[in-house]
């Protein structure tokens, strides 16, 4: 559903690039690219790992909870596939930068819930710094393209004190957006390789 | 009331006159008086129904009723004869200090337009009632956490005498319907002071869920006041209700943690329905407590797992939840220790007994409380394993040994404890030793160092030191040192070995001890050499030519050797000269001197090993021997891993005993090793590595005496017999008809494995290629065994065999240790001719013998065996028994030859033969037509016999005219069973001449055929056949068939036999009939040789 092709005009990546960077250039969307996709399944394996560990009903597959508000990050919106691809692009590296260290402090409360689920911890810790790396990633690749990144948005404040149940929900839904934007990543850089490598 | 202050009043007023009335006349007034008093003063608005209560005993507050007419006049009241003043007042209550406990009496002066009225009470404390003021100002706090209200009041005892009891009833009330929660009552006593009380209680649902109301009342029981005493007033109403219900914070109670087993209530406020209700993954019916709030309640919650058991609700549009952590509180530490490695730091471990189940921040902080110091060290958030080891460090106070150690354990749930008291200076658990260092002092003594951190200053160490070594096993040794403040300790460590590679390792503890630390790192140390403790062991061999001498010695063991042998100095002397042989070097363990056996003198042989410390002392042998002509040769089988030798003990043997030996195949010099056992010593046990079982040994037992050795006793032995590797080799050096000579050699002693006990010697008759003598199959009949036990015997004849006969020869020697292989071989033996002439000679002398006597007899019994076998056969034409016809017929008494009355057949038996086989036993009677049934005597087997009652006209007449006795008797012809007939005769010739004497002659046979009778019995060619005259030596008649041959019993023969000899008077056959039941000659089988046969094969 996130591939919805683009309303926007394509992207002309030779244009963007000399003829001697241009292989790079289509390396790092490449690489990127791979990142994303690489990172998409990990975000799904995250999002697995968490809910068994927060006892049921989050395990059961009826569990569906409404989308908690996490100030100052939301999921990507519908209307986001009438954007240029590059301004896509900037939201999602926005985005992700954004998720680092939500899911950083997730990880903690994480640790004092379930010390001993060190799988968990292990893959909340890494979905941080991945996700922090395949914003810069997607940065580097809006740099090259001439596209500045776009300016950071507010840092997302967690509730205080929220309460267990309310830690448990809201780890539950920064997994759920790093997911949503971690597959949103990877099909705006899909669609930034077909418009303008294809 | 009133009534009671009138009664006062009229007492007072009538004086004691009244007193002594009559009680009749006293009680008339008085209702009299109140009941004027009462008209009077209501019609005149007058007070009435005076009431006093009390709420502190120190003031009566005492009110009345009166008509509204007099509300705007005045009162005036007056305790009369009181030092209180009057009280002048609108109102109609007046408030008097309390009175003592006597009647007052009190007069009201109603002042007012219409005029003044005085009424009069008596007032007495009896008629004051006691209520507490209403307790208007209490503290009702709650605790939403814990679900918990306070409440706290005083007791305003400062008004009240000290020492009254209070009752204190409180009532909470919650949900919308104001249900009852909970009914408390309290007793208190008041101290003459105020006094603060508290009171709590713990809803069973969470404050947050639904409003909570708590009023208070009480009661005081002054025992001095003999007023009423009533409850206080209700208190007002106060209320909890929940904290603003924030966003996300709807379900209640919060992130609860509560022990296994409890009962809780969860509640959810929200404005929307609530559509479900789950606790885990157990949905719940919920109940509803207000119109925004409802609740479940779960009962016997379990242990949570580690992040908590979720308590969740559901609307239409979102989801609502709260976390709930049931565990245990903590259990008591287990196994608390407290010791120390360094007397610097005390360590506590223990275990934490049973898993609480909470984790992270509801996990369980320990706290280490020392008593004597008051210092404490805290260990939090502990991880839960069942069975793990917790420890915390406590830092040693100087000059403290004794530490009484607390350890407190405490979670949300509870807190435990285990205590523990410890002289520190007897927990000593020292580090491990470290740097383990060693330096040589001499061959046999080191020093050893190593490190140990710790203050020790005050106290011994104890240490352990484990030596060992690759030949002399382990050693520990233990010793004390004094402690020292991380220091290095040494030791000296001495009665070690030279140059031997040592392994020590050091452990310590306190001398007090406690544990020993954990053992150091191993240090490998190789001590010096020292000089070798000994000679080597030496022994001397002569060359088989005489003409010099070996010497041999075996290198010294480590332990002797006490370093590493360089070489070895060998000399040898006699009382005339000393020589010296150049150094030998250590690969070298022996050395050749020239001597001369057959000189005289006798040399002493000396060697000594060197090393570099020095050289050993020398060991020496002499060259010769003490003669000793008196050996034999004895054999001995060993234990498998050795052999034992025994001997006698002989004091003259002052040195030693030695034993040599060496392989017995092995050329000289006969030496693969010797031993030496004391000189009083009777026996000993030779074991050698490379003993080999089935290897022969030359043994020999050597004794010494000063210092000359004398060979005592030579032994050939095995330390394990084997069964001969090899067959032994056999020949066959004779053979004849009945004989076989064979002709075997030794077995060399290298393939005998074992002392020979024997040999085995089978033998089998049969054809080449076919023995199974291999096999040697036990109890086989017909392979013969032989067991040579001689073993010097090295041939053998074997006997009694047949001529021209093949045998299996197979040839096994044995010995203690079994039974070799076996050679075998095939052999004919040779054709016995001797045999054969006998076989051929003695057939032809005993044809020769029995034709000599055969014609001997038939020439003796020419005339007999002429008229048996050839009788003179008249000439028919000559024969009046031609006219024997006419002449019957006629009834001639001429004709003589006819009377033949014996003769005469009467009866004819007919031999009738049914069936091919021979049965011919039984007889068959031809039955005349004129004979009704068998004959009297054929009864046996009637259906067979078939007489046939013949009687020919013409003979009946002769017969009946020839005698009138046989008259009556039939004429019958009588076919003779030809088997019957030739039943045994005792008197064949008997019978002859009987017939003869009976009128036996000549009986011609040809009379038969004319009765017209047998014409319709016998056929035409039967009458062709038996028509004429027949030659009794008819060869068809009786040939060489017997007569119970088929031939012989032919349907067709019963006529010819009719013709047969029988007719003439002997009725015996002269040719034997085959004899089926007689031997038959085992012809085909025979030949010369089986004259032989009859002898045993043996």
């Amino acid at each position: 559903s996130l591939l919805i092709p683009p309303l926007s005009p394509p992207v002309d990546l030779q244009s963007h690039s000399s003829a001697s960077s241009f292989p790079h250039l289509e390396a790092k969307i490449r690489q990127t690219h791979s990142l994303a996709r690489l990172l998409t399944s990990y975000a799904e394996q995250l999002l697995q790992e968490y809910v068994q560990h927060q006892g049921d009903p989050f395990g059961l597959p009826s569990f569906s909870p409404p989308g908690l508000p996490v100030p100052g990050l939301n999921s990507p919106a519908p209307t986001r596939s009438g954007l240029p691809t590059l301004e896509r692009l900037q939201l999602d590296a926005a985005a992700l930068n954004s998720l680092s260290p939500l899911l950083d402090t997730i990880c903690h409360l994480q640790a004092d819930l379930n010390p001993f689920a060190c799988r968990l911890l292990r893959r909340l810790e890494d979905a941080s710094h991945q996700s922090r790396a395949l914003g810069s990633a997607v940065e580097v690749v809006l740099g090259v393209l001439g596209a500045a990144p776009g300016p950071p948005g507010p840092h997302p404040i967690l509730p205080e004190s929220p309460g267990v149940f309310l830690v448990k929900l809201l780890g539950y839904r920064v997994c759920g957006l790093y997911h949503e934007w971690v597959c949103c990543t990877e099909g705006d850089l899909d669609q930034l390789m077909q418009e303008g490598l294809g | 009331m009133e009534a009671y202050f009138y009664s006062r009043l009229l007492s007072k007023t009538g004086g004691n006159k009244r007193m002594s009335s009559s009680k009749f006349q006293w009680l008339s007034s008085i209702i009299f008086l109140y009941l004027v008093n009462q008209a009077h003063g209501q019609s005149r608005g007058v007070p009435h129904d005076l009431n006093c209560i009390t709420h502190n005993l120190k003031v009566w507050d005492c009110s009345w009723e009166a008509l509204p007419t007099i509300n705007h006049g005045t009162y005036e009241i007056c305790v009369i004869n009181s030092s209180y003043p009057c009280i002048r007042t609108e109102k109609t209550h007046f408030e008097i200090p309390a009175l003592t406990f006597a009647d007052h009496e009190i007069k009201i002066n109603s002042i007012h337009v219409s005029g003044n009225s005085v009424i009069k009470f008596i007032l007495n404390e009896r008629n004051v009632s006691l209520v507490p003021a209403t307790l208007q100002d209490f503290n009702l706090t709650a605790d939403f956490s814990t679900s918990t209200l306070y409440l706290k009041w005083n007791d305003n005892g400062s008004v009240f005498p000290s020492h009254s009891s209070v009752i204190w009833e409180i009532i909470v009330q919650y949900k919308e319907k104001m249900e009852v929660a909970t009914v408390a009552t309290l007793n208190t006593t008041l101290i003459g002071k105020d006094s603060v009380h508290h009171w709590n209680w713990t809803s069973d649902i969470p404050l947050e869920c639904t409003p909570h109301y708590v009023k208070i009342r009480y009661y005081i029981d002054e025992l001095h006041f003999f007023g009423q005493k009533e409850w206080s007033e209700w208190s007002p109403l106060r209320n909890i209700s929940g904290p603003p219900v924030k966003e996300n914070y709807e379900v209640f109670p919060r992130d609860k943690v509560v022990p296994v087993g409890s009962n809780m209530t969860f509640c959810c406020v929200v404005g929307e329905p609530v559509l479900s209700a789950q606790f885990g993954k157990e949905s719940y019916s919920f109940i509803r407590l207000d119109r925004r709030s409802v609740a479940i309640k779960i009962n016997n919650i379990t242990v949570s797992p580690s992040s908590g058991t979720n308590v969740v609700f559901t609307t239409k549009s979102n989801l609502y939840g709260t976390v709930v952590f049931a565990g245990y509180p903590p259990d008591i530490p287990r196994k608390l220790n407290c010791e120390t490695r360094d007397l610097k730091e005390i360590t506590c471990s223990w275990n934490a007994g049973r898993p609480t189940g909470f984790f992270g921040p509801r996990g369980t902080n320990y706290i280490l409380y020392e008593r004597f110091s008051g210092r404490n060290v805290t260990y939090g958030r502990a991880e839960e394993h069942m069975n793990a080891i917790h420890q915390l460090i406590f830092q040693m106070i100087t000059g403290q040994e004794i530490y009484n150690f607390t350890l407190e354990a405490n979670n949300p749930l509870g807190r435990s404890e285990a205590v523990i008291l410890v002289n520190i200076t007897q927990r000593v658990c020292p580090h491990t030793p470290s740097k383990l260092i060693a330096k040589d002092i001499n061959s046999t003594a080191i020093f050893l160092y190593w490190h140990l951190s710790g203050n020790f200053a005050n106290i011994n160490l104890l240490c352990e030191i484990e030596i060992n070594a690759t030949y002399s096993g382990q050693e520990l040794r233990n010793i004390t040192v004094r402690g020292l403040e991380t220091s290095s300790y040494h030791v000296y460590m001495d009665k070690l070995m030279p140059y031997t590679m040592y392994t020590f390792r050091v452990r310590c503890s306190s001398e007090n001890f406690w544990k020993w630390s954990k053992w150091s790192n191993e240090k490998h140390y190789l001590t010096t050499e020292g000089i070798p403790s000994k000679g080597p062991d030496i022994w001397r061999e002569w060359r088989a030519d005489g003409k010099s001498v070996i010497i041999y010695w075996k290198p010294l063991s480590l332990n002797e050797a006490n370093g590493k042998i360089l070489s070895y100095n060998v000399s040898y002397w006699s009382e005339e000269k000393t020589r010296y042989l150049s150094e030998i070097p250590d690969s070298q363990h022996k050395a050749e001197i020239k001597l001369d056996k057959n000189d005289d003198s006798d040399y002493i042989i000396s060697v000594v090993a060197k090393n570099s410390a020095g050289s050993s002392p020398p060991s020496k042998i002499t060259s010769m021997e003490i003669p000793n002509e008196d050996i034999k040769v004895e054999q001995i089988v060993g234990i498998g891993n050795g052999i034992l030798f025994h001997w006698n003990y002989d004091p003259n043997m002052t040195c030693d005993y030695v034993i040599k030996w060496c392989n017995s195949t092995r050329s000289e010099p006969c030496l693969t090793d010797w031993k030496k056992f004391p000189a009083n010593s009777t026996g000993a046990l030779v074991e050698y590595d490379n003993f080999r079982s089935g290897t022969r040994y030359n043994f020999f037992l050597y004794g010494c005496k000063n210092q000359k050795y004398q060979l005592l006793r030579s032994i050939l032995g095995y330390t394990e017999e084997l069964a001969p590797s090899v067959a032994p080799n056999f020949t066959v050096e004779d053979t004849s008809s009945d004989s076989i000579l064979v002709k075997w050699e030794d077995i060399p002693v290298e393939d005998l494995r074992g002392f020979l006990r024997g040999y085995l010697f089978y033998f089998e008759k049969g054809e080449k290629g076919t023995s199974k003598i291999q096999g040697l199959e036990s109890g086989r009949s017909d392979v013969k065994v032989k067991n040579i036990t001689d073993i010097t015997q090295k041939t053998l004849r074997i006997v009694d065999l047949q001529g021209k006969t093949g045998y299996h020869l197979l040839l096994q020697a044995y010995t203690g240790g079994g039974i070799g292989p076996g050679k075998s071989m095939y052999v004919v033996t040779k054709e016995n001719s001797e045999g054969l002439i006998i076989a051929i000679l003695i057939p032809v002398a005993v044809a020769i013998f029995v034709g000599v006597v055969t014609s001997i007899l038939c020439y003796r019994k020419r005339e007999w065996i002429k008229e048996t076998f050839y009788p003179d056969i008249p000439n028919p034409e000559n024969s009046k028994a031609l006219q024997f016809h006419k002449s019957i017929c006629e009834g001639s008494s001429t004709l003589k030859t006819l009377e033949m009355n014996p003769c005469t057949p009467n009866n004819v038996e007919v031999v009738e033969t049914r069936s091919v086989a021979p049965k011919i036993e039984e007889d068959t009677e031809i039955k005349s037509p004129v004979t009704d049934g068998p004959e009297e005597g054929s009864d046996a087997e009637p259906e067979n016999h078939v007489v046939v009652s013949y009687c020919p006209p013409i003979i009946e007449e002769e017969i009946a005219n020839a005698g009138g006795e046989e008259a009556g008797s039939s004429s019958q012809v009588i076919y003779i069973d030809i088997q019957s007939m030739y039943q045994p005769q005792a008197k064949p010739e008997e019978e002859l001449e009987n017939h003869l004497v009976g009128g036996a002659g000549y009986k011609p046979q040809m009379h038969l055929p004319v009765t017209s009778t047998i014409e319709n019995i016998i056929t035409a060619d039967d009458l062709e056949k038996t028509a004429g005259y027949r030659p009794q030596t008819n060869v068809n008649a009786w040939n060489l068939d017997s007569p119970d041959s088929p031939r012989s019993i032919d349907s067709n023969s019963e006529i010819a036999s009719f013709g047969s000899p029988c007719s003439i008077n002997s009725r015996q056959f002269l040719i034997p009939p085959k004899d089926e039941e007689s031997p038959k000659s085992s012809n085909g089988g025979w030949s010369f040789t089986n004259f032989f046969q009859n002898k045993p094969n043996d």
